[in-house]
């Protein structure tokens, strides 16, 4: 049977969907009227998953074996342009030496997929001198952005002369974040004894006035915190990017963050691996217009990078 | 055509839902091209008495000859609670209802006891389908309020085992799939699906060769999950990994078969 008869011949054996309630019976009771079965040919998801330019504001390098193989697949396939890929360390004491081969790491898939990886290094704002040296030798091969971890909060002193340079250097600065109950000071009653220096929307609240000059970037808003929380508490720190990856994929997630930050202060991200649907399928089903899709996919994360020089063209 | 195991009206009493009533819900098949969707009441996940909920999805979809043509309604039934039989046979023979729905962490029973493998005999013997979810939301933004606890196929396992003949929609696939070799053999005897609306299907194909193609239908988890990630995870095959009567056996023709609609 051919493709075209096959989904004509399924097709007409469930048009007249479905039941019959209230039929006192268990067996399916088909029923005359035709369903719907023009509806799908309507909407393809691939057709306008490829429709937008894509740069990933939120990915990894080599957090697994083999697992950067895939995530290239997933942008050949998905049509993301660049992925802006690190390794921050989550765990060990994150010493000059760790974090410095971490970053070969990133370079390593910068080398490997060039034009299509681009790294965001990261440090340990404990090695003041180490962290700020790293910077510079990570910018110079070609990094864009700094991602961190949780080894201490994003407005702990230690990070002022790290978001200084990041200033000087007009990067952005990624945050791994959370508003999980009990976790980096939120909710403490329910204490969930692990990573007590996660930064919270408060902790971005506070560095971003600080320096409002700087550009932080709140990490996966799907990615374990309470979404609403973390956008309702970001609304008025116009210098804080909330990104839009990670694996929980609730609906009206976008449309929300939108109303609470505007338009202009979402990245489209996927976080990992196991993201790559979650990240375009809630999007695509956000009430947004296309014009929006195109600044969360693409335009949004361009703007940020053309401070710097690095944008895509 | 698309056929959607795992959508769900009702409310959720931490978060204001959106697209949660029939007519909402239909719209949003509408506008993605989906023909036909299977739907439970969440408010049963919180009513003791879950009878309550499914009288209101019967009510709902009385209420519009569209809704009758487009849902298929699932009972949600707490075995551990005065006259789950009686809800049962009324929502299997009275309203017509294609399957029920178990919410073990909700309503606080575990999967083996005598109740429960008497519920789950009971729907095998009407041909019908037992569907648990492995979580209905992500905890890590749970309410304060809200269970701490989320499942994963395996602590499913157990009742196959019991029950092997029933039929299982696993939906929302979150936690993975690690299953030792014993507990792989339970479920290979069984006549199980997945849905395609969990975080855990990751590379679709590695899946698709690893259980089967057989086993998996598209589901949504609608309208707590986004609307589009299951369906992604299915048209992003390529001619490589499925066929295009097999993409369409993931679309619509293994639900078919197991709901025998």
């Amino acid at each position: 049977m051919n493709r075209r008869n096959f989904v004509k011949n399924t097709a007409a054996s469930i048009s007249g969907l479905v039941l019959s309630l209230g039929s006192g019976s268990h067996s399916a009771n088909a029923q005359t009227k035709q369903s719907s079965g023009a509806a799908r040919a309507k909407f393809d998801v691939m057709k306008e998953a490829l429709k937008y330019r894509k740069l990933d504001a939120h990915a990894h390098a080599h957090l697994g074996i083999d697992v950067t193989a895939k995530d290239f697949e997933f942008m050949e396939r998905f049509n993301i342009e660049r992925s802006f890929v690190s390794n921050p360390l989550s765990a060990g004491s994150a010493n000059p030496e760790q974090f410095r081969r971490h970053n070969d790491l990133v370079f390593s898939a910068m080398q490997k997929y060039p034009g299509r990886m681009i790294g965001m290094f990261t440090l340990n704002p404990q090695y003041r001198k180490e962290s700020i040296d790293e910077i510079q030798r990570n910018v110079d091969r070609g990094m864009v952005g700094l991602k961190v971890y949780y080894q201490y909060k994003i407005n702990d002193p230690l990070f002022y002369p790290i978001i200084e340079k990041m200033i000087d250097l007009k990067m952005i600065t990624l945050m791994h974040a959370e508003a999980t109950l009990g976790t980096g000071g939120y909710r403490m009653k329910y204490d969930k004894k692990r990573m007590p220096n996660t930064s919270v929307p408060e902790d971005f609240i506070d560095i971003a006035k600080r320096y409002p000059e700087a550009m932080f970037q709140y990490a996966h808003t799907g990615g374990g915190p309470d979404w609403e929380y973390a956008c309702k508490a970001l609304k008025h720190s116009p210098n804080v990017w909330v990104d839009t990856g990670g694996s929980n994929n609730e609906e009206y997630m976008i449309d929300f963050a939108i109303k609470e930050l505007g338009i202009d202060r979402l990245l489209y991200a996927t976080d990992l691996s196991h993201s790559y649907f979650q990240g375009l399928g809630k999007i695509l089903c956000s009430q947004t217009t296309e014009e929006q899709k195109r600044k969360i996919f693409f335009k949004n994360y361009n703007s940020i990078l053309k401070k710097s020089g690095n944008h895509v063209h | 055509m698309f056929i959607d195991v795992n959508a769900n009206v009702g409310h959720w009493p931490f978060k204001k839902l959106r697209y949660n009533t029939c007519a909402s819900l239909l719209r949003r098949m509408n506008q993605f091209g989906v023909d036909v969707s299977v739907v439970a009441n969440m408010n049963g996940v919180f009513y003791k008495n879950t009878q309550s909920a499914n009288e209101e999805l019967y009510d709902e979809i009385r209420s519009d000859k569209a809704f009758s043509r487009r849902f298929v309604p699932f009972a949600i039934i707490n075995p551990v609670y005065a006259g789950w039989r009686d809800d049962f046979h009324t929502c299997i023979k009275k309203m017509g209802m294609k399957g029920v729905r178990l919410h073990p962490l909700y309503h606080d029973y575990d999967v083996t006891e005598a109740p429960v493998i008497e519920l789950v005999k009971m729907a095998r013997d009407f041909d019908v389908p037992v569907a648990f979810t492995m979580r209905m939301v992500d905890s890590r933004q749970r309410s304060w309020m809200d269970l701490l606890k989320e499942s994963t196929v395996k602590d499913y396992i157990p009742i196959m085992k019991e029950v092997p003949d029933a039929k299982y929609l696993l939906l929302n696939i979150c936690n993975g799939t690690g299953l030792t070799n014993e507990e792989r053999a339970v479920l290979n005897k069984t006549n199980y699906m997945f849905d395609t609306s969990g975080r855990s299907i990751d590379v679709v194909r590695d899946f698709l060769k690893n259980f089967g193609k057989d086993r998996f239908a598209f589901g949504t988890h609608a309208p707590i999950l986004d609307y589009l990630s299951g369906m992604l995870r299915i048209e992003y095959l390529n001619n490589d990994e499925v066929t295009a009567e097999e993409k369409e056996m993931l679309r619509s023709g293994n639900a078919r078969k197991l709901l025998k609609i």
